[in-house]
């Protein structure tokens, strides 16, 4: 499961990439000069044209029903955006465009479902952080310091207020420039089809600088406005993942696999559970599944096959004896 | 109780953020010549619109749509601008159509409609620049309009007189054989309103 995640965090990214080249086909068509472009822009042309060429027939119109980003994008026609993009609009224009509320409701939906599943499984930031946070296990082994903060999980909610306040008095998207999936997609059309990276890079390389030295994903965990959306559209979600106490050794792996240093052990997922299967995927006893539940279950106790559970029985069947 | 006071302070700073939006001034400066994408919404609505999606400019076929840093303040960071003398708006309606955000509204790609709502702009001739004005009979300008004779109409040797229909789509200024262009569009940054 954790595969798959892979799998798709990594094919969003790979669709950024290619989008734009995808772009750049199209204007070099709609042009009608092939004859006229430079070597490195005929090698777009061609490449795109061989990918591309078996689904449509005409890329000037067809390519048309697939655009943009993870932010904002148009997936086979059908407009879809990020829920923190309506709230940002709203809170900068004081009013509803209801055309646009409407292409945030399927991300609305799925996220009271799933919870923040955007989080782990599409944002193409997160495909980064992850393997940025593999980077920081792997620098910290060598012997640097790698910071390792616990902050406030609250930060993200003021974080998401001051944004819509500043978006109120400036009356402009402010999330815009604060949300990395959001400037990832946008850095990554400027490099390939415009001329460079773009200011938002530098947030971006900064948010890294973050994770790495202040707190383990950090950003996600405590400041990011998106997050918080999300966190509080999946605080009642239905696909909760739960533990099965009779098959728990008590291995902590779990614990030390979550880069949002929830405690699966404790059965203490919370809103801010990002339905990311690492510890599902850890788990050597598979005590860890997905379950349809719209609340936690509570603590229920150390797990039936390690040491700590067995002397209690031990003693219990003692005091019986006893 | 701190949980308590928190979500108090969520909801006093929301209602002060309602609050400031509704009394906002419109005090939008220009210092930049530069044009919005066609259909645009005014300067101002437009900006609160924008959601820096970068659709626009990736629909584009003819790729005149940029986007700005910093140069013209934080507040059109990432938004979509044209420049018609690098490369021009050659009026195809795709990016009213693919925006989401409702800050470049759809437009059918018909001449009334495109006439009746896009106002980009408006060209003006600098008479003393244009070849027309000094005896040498150009008209290029008029070629490239794509609403020739409606927006732009040609009188003694061939000099240019645009028209009130023109929607300052640039292509004149583009295609201006004069350096510097004797033709160029002055941006109307009221342009729609809802």
């Amino acid at each position: 499961m954790n595969k798959v995640r892979w799998l798709v965090l990594s094919s969003v990214f790979a669709m950024l990439v290619l989008l734009p080249f995808l772009h750049l086909y199209q204007s070099y068509e709609a042009a009608h000069a092939y004859d006229l472009l430079l070597p490195n822009e005929k090698a777009i042309s061609d490449s795109m044209e061989w990918l591309t060429s078996p689904f449509i027939k005409d890329p000037e119109k067809d390519l048309n029903q697939l655009k943009g980003t993870t932010w904002s994008g148009t997936l086979f026609g059908y407009k879809m955006s990020d829920p923190l993009a309506v709230v940002g609009q709203i809170a900068a224009s004081g009013s509803v465009y209801w055309p646009f509320l409407l292409t945030a409701l399927i991300p609305i939906l799925l996220s009271i479902v799933f919870g923040r599943f955007y989080c782990g499984w599409i944002c193409p930031a997160t495909l980064i952080y992850e393997l940025n946070d593999n980077l920081a296990t792997w620098l910290r082994k060598v012997g640097l310091p790698i910071g390792r903060r616990k902050l406030d999980k609250r930060v993200k909610y003021l974080v998401l207020l001051v944004g819509i306040v500043l978006a109120g008095l400036t009356g402009t998207v402010t999330f815009a420039a604060m949300y990395p999936p959001a400037i990832i997609g946008r850095e990554i059309y400027y490099v390939i089809a415009l001329n460079g990276f773009g200011a938002g890079m530098i947030f971006f390389l900064l948010t890294i600088l973050f994770d790495l030295m202040v707190a383990q994903r950090g950003f996600c965990r405590y400041i990011c406005p998106g997050g918080a959306v999300y966190s509080l559209l999946g605080r009642f979600r239905l696909l909760r993942i739960k533990r099965d106490v009779s098959q728990c050794n008590d291995c902590a792996k779990c614990n030390v696999v979550c880069q949002f240093g929830l405690d699966p052990l404790r059965d203490n997922f919370s809103q801010e559970c990002n339905n990311c299967t690492a510890c599902i995927a850890v788990c050597p006893t598979d005590a860890l599944s997905f379950t349809v539940n719209v609340k936690d279950i509570d603590y229920q106790g150390s797990g039936h096959l390690g040491h700590q559970y067995r002397r209690q029985q031990e003693q219990n069947s003692e005091k019986e004896l006893a | 109780m701190r949980r308590r006071t928190f979500v108090q302070s969520l909801v006093a700073s929301g209602l002060v953020t309602l609050a400031s939006s509704k009394g906002q001034a419109a005090n939008y400066q220009v210092s930049l010549r530069f044009l919005r994408p066609p259909g645009s919404l005014s300067e101002e609505e437009f900006l609160s619109r924008c959601i820096r999606c970068g659709k626009c400019g990736e629909v584009c076929p003819n790729r005149c749509i940029k986007y700005f840093g910093m140069e013209n303040g934080l507040s059109s960071l990432d938004t979509p601008y044209i420049i018609p003398r690098e490369q021009a708006c050659i009026l195809c309606m795709k990016c009213g159509d693919i925006c989401p955000s409702g800050a470049i509204q759809p437009i059918e790609h018909k001449a009334e409609p495109i006439i009746e709502k896009v106002k980009m702009g408006k060209a003006r001739v600098d008479t003393t620049l244009c070849l027309s004005y000094q005896g040498k009979t150009c008209g290029v300008c008029y070629r490239a309009c794509p609403l020739q004779d409606v927006a732009i109409k040609t009188g003694m040797l061939e000099q240019p007189h645009v028209l009130e229909a023109c929607v300052g789509c640039g292509l004149c200024e583009r295609s201006c054989i004069q350096i510097p262009q004797a033709i160029r569009i002055i941006p109307n940054h009221d342009r729609l309103e809802t």
